[in-house]
């Protein structure tokens, strides 16, 4: 660690693991919900359980995002944080909205929740990943904007690199992007229209930048491959991502009430958009090839170069697999997208936030590089048993989709919902066994933190 | 060759390109903002059906249906429950009214909401008029 | 025409290489675009036969010869530039986005008089290929202008020479390839019956 307010990014990086572990416990829950349809009812009924498990993912990786920024930027400007004090409030503040809401998902009903946070003044609950009360989604918006103050300011006053360039033009869209889940219109077709350009704008635009710096940063660091190069692939790849993803929005406009052009919008440009992914996964392991030195921290490197190849075949293949307007047909709203949703977060997303959590946590806790040698094979055991599950999770509900798809839309005799849902109970078991592999994948990625404290370092 | 691909072209690559995709995207926009209203002219939205669309949001319906194949993946879909149901807002209220407290042992349920009856006519009139968007098509068949 | 560069024989392609991995990019887009309009044309001759006798064929024969003549300005800007005349070579880059400008504006008309007639990009299928088309068309050559602009700014400049053109070449290159899509896209949306 260069420079003493870095030290802000652990706060952040331990709220994320900690609500990472709520996110899952709640996944769990609800994946037994899916084969005993009593579990729970009428407490947690799934609904409930299922705000907790999308929010939770959502607020932990914007802190680790946060946590990323906080790390990076001193680094990359050569100069200390604007004001550590600023972020150190806006963690406490964040965490306090983020596990309020939380458990007034769980203490009250969501009707209550909405009543009781005022959401007749200006209703914007109660729809996908947007379910936060509206005094928690202005909450969000201040915290985000005091960040990206303090970011900004210590960037201003130090060096200016690309990858600062490239984050903060991710996480200035990530802000301005939310702005749009205030505008909630009577009429479902422009609510829904416009909901996507919180939700794909997200995902499939500017987090993509996001992720794209903090991995050049990784690679960087830990390969010691020339700035230049680094620094031209980045640039490449997110203007792909923009130039497919933009357009590519389309894909979500084929049947909501929108215009047909969509169909062929959506389809042709959404069709290009594993091509930046792709380009990344090139990218990464063509940088690790032309290291010019072996980092120590040899499980920082297999999570950049897992999150390469995970996000390409779970945002990109999976993506693509149901992107096409005559394929979608068929598999819009189904276990599909849930496959392609569980796949993509997590090779994206979690993963880019586990591989800086991997690179920056050892320095952040007073070492010089990297962990043991005993905590990182830990540490890669849990990368492998994560990975491997998730995988597993998405095939089994990709199997469940396709058999859904075909018995309720394509056979000739369709059968109801509820009649299919009982029809695919061995692929929700499947999954559900996976997710607890998945788990177990996290407690020992947690327990590497606590192995090998006292043994010496790993050395390159 | 490559030493002509510089970092300044990938550049500029990346903000024209997004500016010009950006723009694009904005102009197709426009275009759907004001072809919304005409392709939906069948649904009618009344102050009943805006009632609808709150009571809908206020109890989290997306966390287990989706609506226009939107939302959870849990219980069925309701764009075309309305037509599902026999073209009958009565059929859709009874279901509604009927869900056990204490849910259905060992299968999934719906929870009882315990709406007035004003509340549950105007869920229905939300349904209903969800049903009477002009989706392209979709859903395949009856079964959503 | 002088004769001064026929004699070198440098890289090839000329520009640089960013632009035609670019190019060949836009290529594949506006390709897949024609696929699906020869596909779905030959699904629905008779609509689109009876829509396309809609479209104004004069004003589209006058925005292809404004490109290909803007083609041909740029093309002498390069050979200025490679001679080290750079006011020039500034002159005809101007007179080449003028000639944009001309396509802008005889396009504009086009739309007006459709939009006017009401019809516009949900009409049908046609007309749907129609607008998306040339609409998509219409922003590169807004796009092209935009890079010619640059480049004859920068020549203004001084940064090019007889010895340093690459820029020129590259802005020429798009411009090339905003032309030959047109020259696709006209006869397979006006003229193909």
């Amino acid at each position: 660690m260069k420079y003493q307010s870095q030290a802000v990014a652990k706060y952040y990086f331990i709220a994320a693991i900690a609500l990472f572990v709520g996110q899952i416990l709640f996944g769990l829950i609800m994946g037994l919900q899916y084969v005993m349809g009593d579990f729970l009812f009428p407490e947690i009924p799934f609904n409930v359980a299922r705000m907790v498990h999308t929010n939770l993912l959502i607020v932990w990786l914007l802190f680790g995002f946060m946590g990323s920024a906080y790390y990076l930027v001193p680094e990359e400007a050569e100069t200390e944080l604007f004001s550590p004090k600023l972020a150190l409030i806006m963690f406490w503040v964040f965490l306090a909205a983020g596990v309020l809401t939380i458990l007034g998902y769980l203490m009250v009903p969501y009707a209550t929740l909405a009543d009781i946070t005022g959401n007749s003044l200006l209703p914007t609950m109660g729809r996908e990943f947007l379910e936060q009360p509206t005094i928690t989604k202005i909450g969000i918006v201040v915290v985000a904007l005091a960040f990206l103050f303090n970011i900004g300011m210590t960037a201003l006053k130090g060096r200016k690199t690309v990858i600062t360039l490239v984050l903060l033009i991710g996480l200035l869209g990530l802000a301005v992007f939310f702005l749009f889940s205030f505008y909630n219109p009577i009429n479902l077709v422009k609510d829904k229209f416009y909901w996507w350009w919180v939700v794909h704008l997200w995902v499939e635009g500017v987090w993509e930048l996001i992720l794209g710096a903090i991995l050049a940063f990784v690679l960087i660091k830990t390969t010691g491959v020339d700035r230049e190069v680094i620094e031209k692939w980045l640039y490449i790849i997110i203007a792909m991502s923009l130039i497919t993803g933009i357009i590519g929005t389309g894909h979500h406009y084929y049947w909501i009430g929108t215009p047909r052009y969509w169909q062929w919008w959506g389809s042709i440009f959404s069709a290009m958009e594993p091509i930046p992914f792709f380009m990344m996964t090139i990218f990464a392991f063509n940088m690790v090839n032309q290291r010019r030195r072996n980092h120590p921290n040899q499980a920082a490197v297999l999570w950049a170069l897992g999150t390469s190849v995970m996000a390409f075949l779970g945002a990109g293949v999976w993506g693509f697999m149901h992107t096409l307007a005559p394929v979608n047909y068929y598999t819009h709203g189904t276990q599909i997208t849930a496959a392609h949703g569980h796949l993509a977060f997590f090779g994206a997303y979690v993963m880019i936030v586990l591989t800086m959590i991997s690179y920056a946590m050892p320095m952040l806790r007073g070492r010089e590089a990297a962990n043991s040698n005993k905590s990182q094979v830990v540490e890669m055991w849990s990368f492998w048993l994560m990975t491997v599950s998730m995988v597993f999770i998405t095939l089994f509900l990709t199997g469940a989709g396709i058999a859904q798809v075909y018995l309720q839309r394509y056979s000739d005799t369709p059968q109801a919902f509820m009649v299919v849902q009982e029809k695919l109970a061995t692929f929700y078991w499947m999954r559900e066994v996976a997710g607890v592999v998945f788990l177990i994948g996290l407690i020992t990625y947690i327990s590497s933190f606590f192995v090998g404290g006292k043994e010496a370092e790993e050395i390159a | 060759m490559s030493q002509t691909f510089t970092k300044s072209m990938a550049r500029n690559i990346f903000y024209g390109g997004s500016l010009f995709f950006f723009l694009l995207f904005i102009a197709l926009s426009v275009d759907t903002s004001e072809a919304i209203p005409k392709q939906n002219a069948k649904a009618i939205i009344t102050p009943q059906v805006a009632m609808g669309k709150r009571i809908w949001e206020d109890n989290d319906c997306i966390g287990c249906h989706t609506i226009l194949g939107e939302g959870a993946y849990f219980a069925p879909e309701l764009g075309n429950v309305y037509k599902r149901f026999g073209n009958s807002t009565d059929a859709i209220k009874a279901f509604i009214k009927s869900r056990p407290k204490n849910g259905i042992p060992g299968r999934r349920s719906m929870p009882q909401f315990n709406f007035n009856e004003k509340q549950l006519s105007a869920i229905a009139a939300f349904l209903k008029y969800a049903s009477e968007i002009d989706t392209n098509g979709w859903p395949p068949n009856i079964q959503g | 025409m002088p004769s001064s560069y026929t004699i070198e024989r440098r890289d090839y392609p000329p520009g640089d290489l960013a632009i035609w991995i670019f190019i060949l990019a836009e290529l594949l887009v506006f390709a897949i675009f024609f696929a699906t309009y020869a596909f779905t044309r030959s699904n629905h001759v008779a609509l689109f036969n009876h829509s396309q006798l809609s479209l104004n064929t004069n004003l589209a024969l006058i925005n292809t010869l404004a490109l290909i003549t803007s083609s041909y300005f740029v093309v002498r800007a390069v050979a200025a530039i490679r001679e080290d005349k750079t006011r020039l070579c500034i002159r005809w880059l101007i007179a080449a986005v003028m000639m944009g400008f001309i396509f802008l504006v005889v396009k504009i008309i086009e739309y007006h008089h459709h939009y006017h007639n009401g019809i516009n990009l949900r009409t049908n299928l046609f007309f749907m290929f129609y607008f998306s088309l040339t609409f998509f068309h219409f922003m590169h050559v807004i796009l092209g202008m935009v890079i010619l602009s640059a480049v004859a700014i920068k020549a203004r400049q001084g940064h090019y020479s007889s010895t340093d053109f690459t820029g020129v070449e590259t802005g020429a290159c798009y411009w090339h390839m905003v032309d030959i899509v047109w020259l696709i896209l006209f006869p397979l949306i006006y003229i193909m019956k």
